[in-house]
């Protein structure tokens, strides 16, 4: 009854836990607690990846993921994290058109280059 | 292959720099190549480790490596701020009993100069699975010379440096210290004169 619906679901589990039922009782509860969890932290580890991704594919075309997304909201674009995610990896010519309206909308801060004191190592070594 | 054998005019160990080079399966990566001469070591290892893990491709997937190829030329000609040269130590510990060893920068480099770099990527990475594959895509030289010559090569361009702007308090030190050394340069300005002035009324 019970005890085979929890071995039914310690199906994959490592060593004992998939076959005694004692060991397996305790596993299967922390894996269900984990996938309770896990449902709660997929939606923000998928989110954190579409960024990343955008990130990649924007800083690709010099702009940084703050000043785009900035832009975008400027400009009232309302696509979301995931579908321009999805674009940046396959319509790179759409996504570099986004870039640009973004651009257009909120040019990205100039960066400053200031030589600063280096010592050279191999100088001193030889 | 041949083309390999005639390149390896380069005589450092060509059995290290090719090794485990069966072992990355795709061929879809690029080859970049960094130029490690005059650049500020931290700052360049960090941008290794980005190519490395593959985060500046859209395609960016946290369960496989997907990162490009990695040679850095002329490690030994890597910069370093400060007094970090002399300072700046690497500990590790044997696992006996008080056996802490140290060594700094500077006899790191005259050892082996590629090992810098190296530990500075190694430890910019996330301590997960992928780190040694990771490791094994990256491969450093310590001058200019190196076996790949006939794969197609991509240089790498730096980002410029971005610096923050200094805090009041510092950027009133660099104006006084900016003042003092006009001062000085007029002071040195006005005793000439007044020496011109004495010889002239001297004779």
């Amino acid at each position: 009854m019970n005890k085979k619906e929890i071995l039914k679901l310690a199906k994959g589990f490592r060593g004992r836990a998939k076959n005694c039922i004692r060991i397996a009782r305790e596993r299967v509860e922390k894996a269900l607690q984990y996938s309770y969890r896990d449902r709660r932290n997929k939606k923000r580890d998928m989110r954190s990846l579409w960024i990343q991704r955008i990130n990649a594919g924007t800083r690709q075309h010099g702009v940084n993921y703050g000043n785009f997304m900035h832009g975008l909201i400027k400009e009232n674009i309302q696509l979301n994290r995931k579908v321009l995610s999805e674009i940046s990896m396959h319509e790179p010519y759409s996504f570099k058109a986004l870039v640009d309206i973004s651009r257009s909308a909120f040019p990205g801060n100039k960066n400053v280059v200031l030589p600063t004191r280096k010592v050279n190592v191999s100088s001193i070594n030889v | 292959m041949a083309a390999q054998a005639a390149a390896s005019t380069f005589n450092g160990n060509l059995k290290k720099a090719l090794a485990g080079l069966r072992r990355i399966n795709l061929d879809g990566l690029r080859w970049r190549v960094f130029d490690a001469k005059g650049q500020v070591l931290g700052r360049l290892a960090s941008q290794i480790s980005t190519v490395i893990q593959g985060k500046d491709k859209p395609t960016y997937a946290p369960n496989r490596d997907d990162g490009d190829m990695c040679v850095v030329i002329n490690a030994k000609d890597v910069c370093v701020t400060g007094r970090k040269l002399t300072d700046k130590v690497y500990y590790w510990h044997t696992g006996y009993i008080g056996h802490l060893k140290e060594r700094t920068l500077k006899d790191q480099m005259a050892k082996d100069p590629t090992e810098v770099i190296r530990k500075a990527v190694l430890r910019m990475l996330p301590r997960n699975k992928l780190r040694d594959d990771r490791d094994r895509k990256l491969r450093i030289f310590a001058d200019s010379e190196h076996p790949f010559g006939d794969r197609p090569l991509e240089p790498y361009v730096m980002p410029p440096r971005k610096v923050r702007e200094m805090r009041p308090r510092a950027r009133r030190a660099l104006i006084r210290a900016q003042k003092k050394a006009e001062e000085q340069e007029q002071g040195g300005n006005q005793r000439k004169g007044r020496r011109e002035g004495k010889t002239e009324v001297a004779a």
